[in-house]
């Protein structure tokens, strides 16, 4: 290296110094335009559809009155950004109302630009561009697309099969665990909770024979969203489905067991069978769950915490002990620490 | 061979080899960061479109999201703990708890506790300790039921990995969050956090951490940054410079080929499951965070559990940054210091097939340009000193080749001061961005050898066995506006 | 003439309930956050407060606690998105609480509370 080709090196390090400060200049000036012009995009759709649900008979706002707004204020079709936002601003207050004022909005946003954006965006190679059109089209409910989402539900983008997942429940409702819970690729918490979600709001009546159908699945994903589901609707009925993954080998469906369960009070029967479970759980945390759960349902039943506090399962002891110390049972305590550390002085209380 | 230090350096041979080691040391810093800038950007991008498919407010309405507890430990905080317990109190999130652990406080700090939220104390005999600690001496809950997320655990001093450790036994959530009680943390800052643990995959996550900004000179009102502004000394300035690059290229780069090794102390969210399985934080060490984080990392190596360690690169946090030389080189001596014992306590990762890419690349990065930058550096100085005696050094070339590295160093700090412009809202005006910009290139001259020397002195101290703590950190406070 | 305060931080969701507050024939003030009040908004007596509880630097329940405390009112409606059931819970045991709406809602339900008053 010289000093010729250093200074060479030296001149195209300024220059990129200098795009970089160019670049900088242009984003400052970019973001504050943006962010106003959103803003203003904000307040006049919060006042298009507060007007149009709330119509004032005196001064009624017309569908024609929308669009000129609307256009006047940058919702154009070349106008990209400000449609896409647009059409967040819609997605959003419509999942924030239920009832009569959603058909209202629905039947507005039929109406209104931007009209067909979304189906574009499903033929992209982008996957983010494919999910947030499926997105889009669901959360609209734009059923006539369902057959181009449909084929998406497996997809290998996890996000495009995610979208494409809920709009099967947003359109099909009950009828989707046919498919759902035999998914090939696993499910995310999210993807289950959303799902959840949309069919509770959606389709409010629950319709048992999807469900006891989709118990033969042998896939994890889908036991933990049908336990969800059950819980969710709160199913008393169904709760033998939760029960029997209390003791399940996997980490992640006993929790979501011991989660579900809570939401419901049990039978002295069903409650029997639960303690009988509690031993099979091999772990302690989620024993400790279980445990707080049979504390909370059910009478103090002295012989299963005697046996609990006399096993050789040291992780729970001090939480029996202290059920016990506080129900009544000092004595038992003092007794079981008496007997293990006999020569030393009891420091309880 | 060399009878005499002039010997030494006044050999062709040595001179010509440090040349070569240091201009090769140098290139492959340069490469790191350029490939770093090339997986930031991808992984910032990344990271924007899928919070399209989870936003915040949808996080909020929903049910079976994971339960959060942050766990905040405080020692001898009293001047400003009641203003900080509001502000962490104040974080939106539907199951979330606080606890605060008093480590041995021997101010007032747990009087003004108990009188300002009406504590009231527990027994804390059953307590579960799977983690070993100080012992706990009690606990204290609130009367009111507008506090009824808000849990004091009042312990015997041990530290604040033993403070953390203690807050972790006795937390039920699935994820904890560690913070230190005088982080200003934003407000949807959980529901940002827990968006990874929800779109879990095959892997499992098992840390989380987010960008931490420094928030010197800024307008604190109701436990919220309400304005955020640019330290007025040139110290904390160039800290803002050096967080930005350091979350927004360092850490989102390794993010996106899950290599992080650290999370933070600062801000950072983990399963308690495995925060117990590992043992919690390790008290013996003043870098826990980098501990903590490689331990894990390597517990799930060894089960051979697929895991992830993700960063956001939004900054969640804020904190105040030493605001003068003395306070800076006692950090960064402390984080010498932390690094060193995390580096030597797991040496076993080096070139170690058996933990895969953690010990074919991740540690030997740490080891070879995290760890030993500085001894190269200071190497480098002594070299030039000792080359420009003995006459080696052609000096106009020698200072246009530093004034090329000085540039290159430049362009990455307005790299990653423009990717943070162009993605967050925090630096608006153009009088803040200059003013960056300003802090970045004096960086070389009255920062960075400053840091150099309070990582040498570290080292330094781990090297002869001289006894330090953490040191006093002592911060000088937000600017806080009454309500 | 009655008076409804609207609290809500999310503008659409504040004008909607500002238009049907006042085609109900009520008087409204409606803000984005406490700070917005006036001095003699705080003198007044709201018929009903519908308000939302995730606000900057305020805990949720504190914000409720602070309103029940701070501002005079006879009904006190709560509309957010937090709305769990453990979120709903915590807020009904501060007591004083008229209705708890979780989004997403079905705005004639709160129509019908007003028409009722």
């Amino acid at each position: 290296m010289n000093e010729k080709s250093l200074l060479l090196f030296i001149s195209i390090v300024f220059a990129v110094l200098v795009i970089y400060w160019i670049s900088i200049a242009v984003s400052l000036i970019y973001r504050r335009r943006r962010k106003a012009r959103l803003m203003k995009i904000e307040i006049i759709f919060a006042d298009i559809v507060s007007r149009y649900l709330y119509n004032d008979p005196v001064n009624p706002l017309t569908l024609e009155e929308i669009k000129t707004t609307l256009r006047n204020v940058g919702i154009r079709p070349r106008n990209k950004n400000n449609i896409q936002f647009v059409i967040r601003l819609m997605i959003r207050t419509q999942r924030t109302i239920l009832g009569s004022n959603f058909s209202k909005l629905q039947k507005l946003y039929a109406e209104i630009p931007p009209y067909g954006v979304s189906i574009k965006k499903i033929s992209s190679w982008s996957w983010y561009k494919k999910a947030r059109g499926i997105r889009e089209i669901y959360e609209m409910n734009q059923s006539q697309y369902f057959d181009e989402i449909f084929k998406y539900r497996d997809d290998k983008n996890i996000y495009v099969r995610r979208e494409a997942q809920i709009a099967l429940v947003v359109f099909l409702g009950w009828e989707s665990l046919r498919f759902l819970p035999y998914l090939k690729r696993n499910i995310t918490l999210w993807q289950q909770i959303k799902i959840v979600e949309k069919l509770y709001d959606l389709y409010p009546k629950p319709e048992l024979k999807w469900l006891h159908r989709a118990y033969e699945t042998e896939k994890l994903f889908g036991k933990k969203l049908l336990m969800r589901i059950i819980r969710k609707y709160e199913l008393h009925e169904e709760i033998g489905f939760i029960i029997d993954h209390l003791n399940h080998e996997d980490y992640e469906v006993r929790e979501t067991a011991i989660y579900c369960l809570q939401t419901f009070a049990v039978s002295s029967s069903t409650m029997a069978y639960i303690k009988e479970l509690y031993n099979d759980i091999p772990n302690a945390t989620q024993q400790g769950q279980l445990l707080n759960y049979i504390y909370e349902n059910s009478d103090i039943d002295l012989e299963f915490y005697l046996k609990q506090l006399y096993s050789n399962n040291e992780d729970l002891k001090l939480s029996i002990a202290e059920i016990l110390w506080n129900n009544g049972y000092k004595e038992k305590v003092q007794e079981f620490y008496y007997q293990q550390y006999p020569k030393a002085s009891l420091n309880v209380g | 061979m060399w009878d005499s230090a002039e010997g030494f350096f006044g050999s062709y041979y040595i001179y010509w080899i440090s040349v070569f080691l240091f201009l090769g040391y140098g290139a492959s810093l340069v490469l790191l960061y350029l490939t770093g800038i090339l997986l930031a950007r991808r992984s910032i991008k990344r990271t924007k479109q899928r919070s399209v498919f989870l936003r915040a407010e949808d996080i909020v309405s929903a049910t079976d999201i994971p339960s959060v507890t942050i766990i905040a430990p405080a020692y001898n905080e009293g001047l400003t703990i009641i203003e900080n317990v509001k502000s962490l109190l104040s974080i939106q999130y539907p199951y979330y708890e606080l606890i605060l652990v008093n480590d041995g406080s021997n101010d007032d700090s747990l009087k003004k506790l108990i009188n300002e939220f009406n504590l009231e104390r527990q027994d804390a005999t059953f307590i579960t300790q799977p983690i070993p600690t100080a012992s706990v001496k009690y606990i204290y809950r609130s009367r009111e039921t507008k506090y009824t997320h808000l849990t004091v655990i009042d312990k015997n001093n041990g530290g604040k990995a033993d403070a953390i450790n203690a807050g972790v036994n006795f937390s039920n959530t699935e994820l904890v969050i560690f913070t230190d009680v005088d982080c200003i943390i934003e407000q949807d800052a959980i529901l940002k956090m827990v968006r990874p643990y929800l779109e879990e995959d095959d892997k499992e996550i098992i840390g989380c951490g987010g960008g931490i900004g420094i928030a010197n000179d800024s307008i604190i009102k109701n436990g919220i940054l309400s304005e955020l502004r640019l330290p007025s000394r040139l110290i904390p300035m160039n800290q803002v410079v050096e967080y930005i690059r350091t979350f927004l290229l360092g850490r989102m780069a390794w993010s996106e080929i899950n290599g992080l090794m650290l999370i933070s102390g600062a801000f950072g969210m983990y399963p308690r499951k495995r925060v117990i399985e590992v043992g919690g934080f390790n008290p013996k060490t003043v870098g826990e965070d980098l501990e903590l984080c490689v331990r894990m990392r390597m517990y799930m190596e060894e089960k051979k559990i697929p895991y992830k360690v993700v960063y956001l690169p939004e900054t969640l946090c804020w904190t105040e940054a030493p605001s003068d030389y003395n306070i800076l080189i006692r950090q960064r001596d402390r984080w010498a210091r932390g690094l060193w014992e995390t580096m030597s306590l797991h040496r076993k990762l080096f070139l170690n097939r058996k933990y895969r890419k953690m010990g074919l690349l991740f540690y030997p990065y740490w080891l070879f340009f995290e760890f030993s930058a500085p001894v190269v550096e200071f190497l480098g100085i002594i070299c030039m000193i000792a080359f420009g005696i003995f006459g080696w050094i052609n000096w106009p070339f020698a200072i246009m080749l530093f004034f090329a590295a000085y540039l290159v160093g430049c362009v990455f700090s307005t790299i990653a001061i423009f990717m943070y412009i162009k993605n967050f809202d925090h630096y608006t005006k153009p009088k803040q961005v200059v003013e960056l910009l300003l802090a970045a290139y004096l960086e070389p001259f009255l920062y960075h050898p400053v840091l150099l020397f309070g990582q040498m002195k570290g080292y330094y101290k781990k090297l002869f066995d001289i006894t330090s703590g953490w040191g006093n950190m002592t911060r000088k406070g937000f600017k806080v506006l009454k309500k | 003439m009655r008076k409804v305060l609207v609290i809500q931080e999310d503008i659409i969701i504040l004008k909607i309930l500002e238009r049907l507050v006042r085609l109900n024939n009520f008087e409204c003030k409606a803000i984005r956050s406490l700070e917005d009040l006036s001095i003699e908004d705080q003198q007044t007596n709201f018929d009903f407060i519908i308000t939302d509880i995730l606000f900057e630097g305020i805990a949720p329940l504190e914000f409720v606690a602070q309103v029940q405390e701070v501002l005079l009112h006879k009904n006190l409606l709560i509309v957010t998105n937090m709305g769990q059931d453990k979120v709903k819970k915590e807020i009904f045991a501060l007591r004083g609480i008229t209705g708890f709406y979780a989004a997403p809602i079905d705005l004639d339900e709160i129509e019908a509370i007003i028409q009722a008053y």
